[in-house]
């Protein structure tokens, strides 16, 4: 991808910041204009209401109207804030929450940064978005928005934990750090994906499979709480902290922090997307292989990848509207009394059945 | 122990169960109204804009007496028999002119007491909810029909009806007080007659 | 220039100003924030040098794991916040000769050494060896320092329960 950039633009230093921005422009902004919507239809639906439907034909120019108001909206700053931090922290939690998209492998022509530790780039990368909700929750110099920016970070803190370890069987399973090298151990059919076991054979592969399921449904919770969605939304907990972290945020600045929820979103999606449903390949094989026209097939391997994040991001509103909020001990008790335990249990099982 | 895995399986379960219902609810039809769109049906006797029909109002007060928060004020002129209002519907005779007959609708509290004395039916309760206005004074609904002129006119005349009424009446008394002298001395002159006869 | 050049002068940059500001901010929760700069150019800078799995662990231990930890210490004890810290200029004469005589020292030591220098191509990722090595040859030490983080944490444990009396 990147060398094809700098055929293009005869450049190796614009070739670099246009692949640096093509995922914001590619992925992440159409995504929140999308998101946002489907999050607001969703929620509508579920509550057998019809949400926004005045802006365009049932409201899809909604999220439009929305940026265009924010767009215009005042910057707010409160006297007493600390200034330099309050306006450094949404650009702080938005590179974090962007530059974990720096090593997806989006499709087998568009794979990012193909480094070998990838994996560790993205849950190391996630603590810069940890540092900036912390941020912006001091400098407002609002009690709810540093009760915000605390839960926030001793949640995110306790919930690497789970992540890590199940990335951590992960790379036993694999026996790579590489995102790209793990999509293409789960190449061919979606039995080969690793929540069916993987490339893995025989017996192993029987054994695999429940473990690879528990581990799924661990690291979607954890990242789920990672990101403060509901039901692990206490950090933002309208009914008791306003807003949480971003309180004192108006205008574009809060635009950054909402851009950067939905990013991590779609970003802790993709890291499932790859790490158990094959990332970028196809489920049935492709229509670009049978019909023997090339150029088609990375198109549709973005097309899968995009709708396996998409599935995720979906599956994460779902849940959004579903359950109500944790309390702060029941959260904590689900982190460490259960994910935990549990994950550790299925990093040893899955570490011996890979010895056998 | 065995609590722990009941737990952990009882907590999957019933985040299943609860994604299950929202699940079947994202295709239930929605109950919203869309409200400018569509609109909502009223109820049978619902309570909400006032309405007078100026062709029936007598011009009795008593809705203004009835109002709790004096929201109705009516100003009235009595008609010369040359020039009367009309008749109701129901075919009784107006004796008055209704000059001034405002309703300030921003104090109502559509208790609908208006309704019920007024003797001709002519004001009611309307099933129009959207009134809203920019300004206050917007909110005081004239219904009188007569214009500025017509009131000035009626006034005229009623006074000129009453000044000729009064001039009638001093005309009647004098003639009466004329007729009582002629017959006092028609009764003078007949005496005479009498005795002459 | 080369994007090389270009990237390493940026975190260059970065890492000296941040670390300036480290020293010199009158907040201590400005001197915390700007830690976490210094933090990632370093990182950035172990990139460049073909060091990546040192530059991430360098992320996320310490602006993951320590830089937050400071953070927390440091916003839930108030009163630190509160406190004015002096840091202004004492006996600056003194410093300044000190300074330039390290300096020179430095500066002498660096140019007279002969440094040996060898042809030595950087792999690509340091991971594979790092990992090899670490269950291998220091495997006795991974060991003993995955014990001691043990032993810290247990402590920890220990020491935040609450006792029943």
């Amino acid at each position: 991808m990147y060398n094809f950039l700098i055929d293009i633009f005869g450049s190796p230093v614009i070739a670099f910041f246009v692949a640096a921005a093509l995922p914001l422009f590619l992925f992440i902004l159409p995504y929140a204009l999308i998101a946002v919507l489907a999050e607001r239809k969703v929620s509508a639906h579920m509550q057998d209401r019809l949400g926004p439907m005045r802006t365009g034909y049932h409201g899809i120019f909604q999220t439009v109207a929305d940026i265009l108001k924010l767009i215009q909206k005042e910057d707010i700053t409160a006297n007493s804030i600390d200034r330099t931090l309050f306006n450094f922290a949404p650009y702080l939690v938005f590179i974090g929450s962007f530059a974990a998209f720096a090593v997806l492998p989006f499709s087998s022509f568009f794979v990012g940064s193909s480094i070998d530790i990838g994996l560790f780039y993205f849950l190391a990368i996630s603590s810069l978005v940890v540092a900036g909700i912390l941020m912006g929750g001091w400098s407002s110099n609002n009690k709810y928005s540093l009760l915000g920016a605390m839960r926030s970070v001793s949640q995110i803190i306790s919930y690497e934990i789970p992540t890590a370890i199940v990335v951590l069987t992960m790379v036993m399973l694999t026996s790579t750090l590489n995102l790209d090298t793990i999509t293409n151990q789960q190449t061919a059919y979606f039995w080969n994906w690793n929540i069916l076991g993987g490339a893995a054979t025989g017996i192993a592969k029987f054994l695999l499979i429940p473990l690879m399921f528990a581990a799924f449904i661990i690291i979607f919770i954890s990242t789920l709480a990672e990101v403060n969605r509901t039901p692990f939304d206490i950090p933002e907990a309208e009914s008791e902290l306003v807003s949480g972290f971003f309180t004192e945020y108006t205008g574009m600045k809060f635009a950054m922090f909402f851009l950067a929820e939905y990013a991590n979103m779609l970003a802790v999606s993709f890291l499932i997307t790859v790490l158990f449903f094959g990332g970028y390949h196809s489920p049935f094989g492709y229509l670009g292989n049978s019909l023997g026209i090339e150029w088609l097939v990375p198109i549709e391997q973005g097309v899968w990848f995009a709708t396996k994040g998409l599935t995720f991001v979906l599956v994460q509103m779902w849940l959004r509207w579903t359950l109500p909020r944790l309390r702060v001990d029941q959260l904590m008790t689900v982190c460490w009394k259960y994910l935990i335990p549990y994950s550790v249990a299925i990093l040893l099982l899955v570490g011996f059945i890979t010895l056998i | 122990m065995k609590q722990y895995f009941i737990n952990t399986w009882e907590g999957l379960w019933t985040v299943l169960v609860g994604m299950k219902i929202t699940f079947k609810h994202l295709f239930d039809p929605a109950v919203t109204i869309q409200y400018p769109d569509v609109k909502p049906t009223m109820p049978e006797r619902a309570r909400n804009r006032l309405f007078v029909n100026m062709d029936d109002c007598i011009g009795c007060d008593q809705c203004a007496r009835a109002c709790p928060v004096n929201c109705i004020s009516i100003e009235t002129l009595k008609s010369t028999p040359d020039d009367t209002p009309g008749e109701t519907s129901q075919g009784k005779k107006k004796a008055l002119w209704v000059t001034k007959f405002d309703i300030d609708i921003a104090k109502c509290c559509f208790c609908s007491l208006c309704v019920y004395p007024c003797p001709t039916e002519c004001i009611e309760m309307t099933k129009v909810y959207e009134f809203s206005e920019f300004e206050r004074n917007d909110l005081i609904y004239k219904f009188a029909v007569l214009t500025p002129e017509e009131i000035t006119d009626k006034t005229q005349k009623y006074d000129e009806f009453q000044a000729a009424k009064e001039a009638e009446k001093l005309a009647a008394a004098k003639a009466k007080a004329e007729k009582a002298k002629q017959d006092a001395a028609k009764k003078a002159d007949d005496n005479p007659d009498k005795k002459a006869e | 220039m080369e994007l090389y050049d270009i990237i390493f002068y940026l975190f260059a940059a970065i890492t000296i100003v941040s670390g300036i500001v480290v020293v010199n901010a009158k907040n201590i929760v400005h001197s915390a924030f700007s830690l976490l700069l210094t933090f990632f150019g370093v990182s950035g800078i172990y990139v460049l040098l073909g060091a990546d799995f040192l530059a991430i662990v360098q992320i996320m231990v310490y602006v993951g794991g320590i830089l937050i930890l400071l953070l927390f210490g440091v916003m839930l004890t108030n009163k630190i916040t509160d406190v004015e810290i002096r840091s202004g200029s004492f006996q600056v004469f003194p410093a300044i000769i000190g300074l330039a005589a390290f300096a020179a020292i430095l500066f002498g030591v660096m140019t007279s050494t002969n440094w040996k220098t060898e042809s030595f191509e950087i792999p690509a990722t340091t991971t594979f060896q790092l990992g090899r090595l670490l269950i291998s040859e220091y495997a006795l030490v991974f060991e003993l320092l995955g014990i001691l983080l043990l032993v810290a944490l247990i402590g920890a444990a220990s020491i935040a329960r609450r006792d029943k009396e």
